[in-house]
């Protein structure tokens, strides 16, 4: 297989056309996962879920917001939001995740995908890319919204503002932090098994499962079982990872000073997943 | 109606995918197990195990996986036909199915709960348990069955109701709890045994009555819409 664009000739018809590379294949599979993950280009029904999730991720800001200005205090920071979601975020990846991935092995076009110049890496990076993307623009634009009526109702000008968008950029990537750990967990689920259904209900049972581990690890007679509980669930990792970046102590979980290895973890568990996936489309068969 | 049955059951179990039923009891059973190795008390772990992964996870996700899977993944396939242009009554087709999804929830869920609830409490804390989320297995088994015949996104719409409703709702809002079959268990296990570790939050009376409201009037409704079945293609 040539590296640059190779167009298959199957004799309908003749190409003279430039060839697009590598990078525009990318971009199609990214903006075609982005679509999907929406359901846009699909039918009403397909929207419902994604958009019923994010609308009410949206609501839930807008509120907040409302009581920011009213009040001049937040229900909860850029943080909490992604806290609070937490639920919806797990179901919203439930929903997408067998959407992006599930459905091609039940259609069984991946030899199709792969017949063509791309290879196993492109097609999970595509994918992968996609799913941040949409999880992230799902709690993304609510702190943005969070963000806007902060620096509209500042009482401090153009400094208040500043300080306003010193909190988004940070909430922003702890967004991006919860997009990956969900992304490539549920991807790696979602990939093993072409009925979606299934995938769905594996991606929020290994979610739920591991939750009360943490409780359990937490009652045990042991100091470091306590500060390493936060290991055994991906959203305890993640608050995890935000006390020990932002040195709090008061969200319900001791960490000791443990803190950097739940940043390993985290890296780790995001790097396990992808590497996973790649493994599992390194051959990919015809259902 | 055996074979209907025996043909579900087969449908279920032929496949590698069952497999994905046994790490939620194994796991739950391994948990009791640890903490109770520790000697830990039971008042600090029982509530996180039995309740948290118990009644709130393994019960309604075996029973959502196996539940829409008995009909769905024929609806799915486009395979029910065969079975639907059968001389059967449309009845006997939904109570084999739902006779095998409530069998095979409850034998998953019960059975590790059983073992949790003797580690936690002793044997009758354990039967109390096992007793209450069989009654459960069958509300949500026809419940599920039922959403498999409504929608064609049965697994999306049920993990509405167990993550939602039941979770996200039930802990904020006490009026949805007279709807959650979740809340009928607990009741019903801590009428049967008193414990501290289960917060029964809704009439005993009211959990039972609800708990037969939701089998008999899913299975009912589910039969009568088995009755007008459509077939259709495959969701976009």
């Amino acid at each position: 297989m040539s590296e640059a664009g190779v167009i298959h000739d199957i004799g309908y018809q003749r190409y003279q056309g430039p060839r697009l590379g590598r990078g525009a294949l990318l971009q199609a599979m990214y903006v075609h996962g982005l679509r999907a993950a929406f359901g846009l280009g699909r039918s009403a029904k397909s929207k419902i879920f994604p958009w019923g999730v994010a609308g009410i991720v949206l609501l839930v800001a807008v509120i907040n917001a409302g009581v920011r200005s009213q009040t001049g205090n937040w229900l909860f920071d850029y943080y909490q939001l992604d806290d609070t979601m937490s639920w919806l975020v797990i179901f919203f990846a439930a929903i997408v995740a067998p959407e992006l991935v599930s459905r091609d092995i039940r259609s069984g076009v991946l030899p199709l995908y792969f017949s063509r110049p791309v290879r196993a890496a492109d097609y999970v990076m595509a994918k992968v890319a996609a799913l941040v993307s949409a999880v992230f623009l799902m709690l993304g634009v609510p702190q943005f919204i969070m963000f806007l009526t902060g620096a509209f109702t500042t009482k401090t000008g153009m400094r208040g503002v500043w300080h306003e968008l010193g909190l988004l950029i940070p909430g922003w990537g702890y967004s991006l932090l919860w997009a990956f750990i969900f992304a490539s967990i549920s991807l790696l689920i979602a990939s093993l098994t072409g009925k979606r259904a299934f995938a769905a209900g594996g991606i929020v049972a290994v979610f739920l499962m591991t939750a009360p581990i943490v409780g359990v690890l937490n009652v045990l007679p042991s100091e470091t079982a306590h500060h390493l509980s936060g290991l055994a669930s991906p959203i305890s990792l993640i608050s995890g990872v935000e006390i020990w970046l932002r040195d709090r102590t008061d969200l319900g979980l001791d960490i000791g000073n443990l803190g950097p290895i739940y940043g390993i973890e985290a890296f780790c568990l995001i790097a396990a997943c992808l590497l996973l996936l790649l493994a599992r489309y390194r051959k990919v068969a015809s259902l | 109606m055996s074979t209907v049955a025996y043909i579900t059951a087969r449908g279920l179990f032929g496949r590698r995918r069952v497999l994905l039923l046994l790490p939620l009891p194994v796991l739950l059973v391994g948990l009791a197990l640890i903490c109770r190795a520790y000697d830990v008390d039971p008042d600090q772990w029982g509530q996180a195990v039995v309740v948290g992964l118990g009644l709130a996870v393994v019960l309604p996700v075996t029973s959502l996986i196996v539940g829409t899977g008995v009909l769905g993944s024929e609806v799915d396939d486009g395979t029910i036909i065969h079975i639907l242009t059968k001389p059967l009554p449309r009845r006997d087709i939904i109570l084999a199915k739902l006779l095998v999804a409530v069998g095979v929830s409850a034998v998953v869920s019960c059975v590790p709960l059983y073992v949790a609830g003797v580690l936690a409490d002793g044997n009758r804390f354990g039967l109390a348990l096992a007793a209450a989320a069989a009654i459960g297995a069958v509300a949500y088994s026809a419940l599920f069955l039922l959403l498999s015949l409504l929608t064609r996104r049965p697994v999306l719409l049920g993990l509405v109701y167990i993550l939602v409703w039941e979770g996200l709702l039930g802990r904020f809002v006490s009026g949805t709890r007279v709807l959650s079959i979740e809340q009928y268990v607990i009741t019903i296990a801590d009428k049967i045994a008193p414990t501290d570790m289960l917060p029964g939050k809704v009439n005993l009376t009211v959990a039972i009555v609800m708990s037969v409201i939701f089998a008999l009037g899913g299975t009912v409704y589910a039969i009568n819409r088995l009755g007008s079945f459509s077939m259709a293609g495959e969701t976009s």
